[in-house]
């Protein structure tokens, strides 16, 4: 667990009054604030943190803590012992009050070990619209699949805060795709609604095939010999494997598309993309000597 | 109450902010507000958009203006991340990482 220097995050000095710190919050909350950068998880930790470091440094009770500790705060607890006989009091936790206009993200995630060692889990909460609560939390969570999982509709049972939830999985699920599961978030407060979870879809890369959008992607080896005389060529689909015709004198990265042999469309029962084959012509490279003399009369004909 | 909606006075109440933004969001089309024998209703699929409105103009003293504005460009930010990731994937067909 390292020292985390809040005065940096913020991007002030140590002596910042605190108006300096409400308004490189401000600035910094503007900037990485969830709601304004969804989807970055980058900018989700970066308010983590500015959060933390306003939460220590906007308290006089908890910046003096900090700035008397700072890198030696692992020493504390021997300030936290003084602090509660001299209050007289047992109970863990704090009573910051309600001694600011300062507000803070519900939602926001946990804090550090840092924090959380130095000052308890006890957050002030404190917010420029007060504590009330109404809808419940959103929860997320992610469910791996394989392609071939992803290509049929089937049954997954996920666990979320030691709850089991059974949900079926659409045939066609995109990587990266979000579904809503409504009500199956944290509980509201006051009256509210709970608050949903939300399961992304985590696919995994195929070795066999490139999926863009409902396409799939093959590169299959041919033979030179196949390629400049034609034949058949078994090729694996995402539903067993089929005979192609290979016309004569097929060229090297040509394509063929096998209309509806592609990833199922997401709830569009029967309907499928397409699979795209691109050939890539082996050229033989250990020749005995009679081939070899084949290939030379070959080319003197040409 | 009726299933799915909220008596929006009393939850403007609940969590202590003004029923005049939450009309004005309305106004400007940001979200839906719905009136039913002159009682104003927020429908609970608005609900979380109304949370991060709520955010934006409280917490972060986004002015109305600015709400609309980053709506739409977080609505382009959208269209364009899913432009950039599919393009990535064309892109992995010719050179793969």
């Amino acid at each position: 667990m390292d020292f985390i220097d809040y005065y940096n995050v913020l991007g002030i000095d140590k002596n910042a009054s605190q108006a300096d710190i409400k308004k490189a919050y401000k600035k910094l909350a503007r900037k990485y604030h969830p709601d304004l950068n969804p989807d970055d998880d980058s900018a989700h930790q970066k308010f983590q943190q500015i959060n933390e470091a306003n939460e220590v440094l906007s308290d006089p009770e908890k910046r003096k803590k900090y700035d008397q500790y700072g890198e030696n705060w692992k020493h504390a607890d021997a300030y936290e012992s003084q602090r509660q006989q001299y209050q007289g009091s047992s109970q863990g936790g704090y009573d910051f009050g309600d001694s600011g206009d300062f507000w803070s993200y519900s939602g926001g995630g946990d804090f550090s070990d840092f924090f959380e060692s130095m000052f308890g889990s006890a957050r002030s909460g404190r917010s420029s619209r007060g504590n009330y609560g109404f809808r419940g939390q959103d929860y997320t969570s992610e469910l791996h699949l394989t392609l071939t999982e992803a290509a049929k509709t089937h049954k997954q049972v996920i666990s979320v805060n030691s709850k089991n939830l059974r949900i079926t999985v659409p045939a066609g699920v995109a990587n990266g795709q979000t579904i809503k599961l409504a009500g199956q978030g944290g509980p509201g407060s006051n009256g509210g609604p709970n608050g949903d979870l939300y399961i992304t879809f985590v696919i995994s890369e195929d070795s066999r095939f490139n999926r863009i959008g409902n396409d799939l992607y093959a590169t299959i080896p041919l033979d030179l010999y196949t390629a400049v005389l034609g034949g058949e060529q078994i090729v694996e689909t995402l539903h067993g494997k089929v005979k192609l015709k290979i016309k004569a004198g097929t060229q090297n990265n040509s394509k063929a598309r096998l209309k509806g042999k592609g990833f199922p469309v997401y709830k569009k029962e029967g309907q499928h993309g397409d699979l795209i084959i691109t050939y890539s012509i082996t050229i033989p490279s250990h020749l005995t000597e009679k081939q070899k003399e084949l290939f030379k009369e070959i080319q003197s004909l040409s | 109450m009726k299933p799915d909606l909220i008596i929006l006075h009393e939850y403007c109440v609940k969590v202590n902010i003004e029923p005049s933004f939450v009309l004005l969001l309305n106004e400007e089309g940001l979200i839906e507000i719905l009136i039913i024998d002159n009682m104003e209703y927020l429908p609970l699929s608005q609900l979380k958009e109304l949370e991060k409105y709520t955010r934006m103009y409280y917490d972060l003293a986004i002015n109305m203006e600015g709400i609309d504005v980053i709506h739409h460009l977080l609505d382009r930010i959208k269209g364009m991340q899913a432009e950039i990731n599919h393009l990535k994937k064309k892109l992995r067909l010719y050179e793969p990482e």
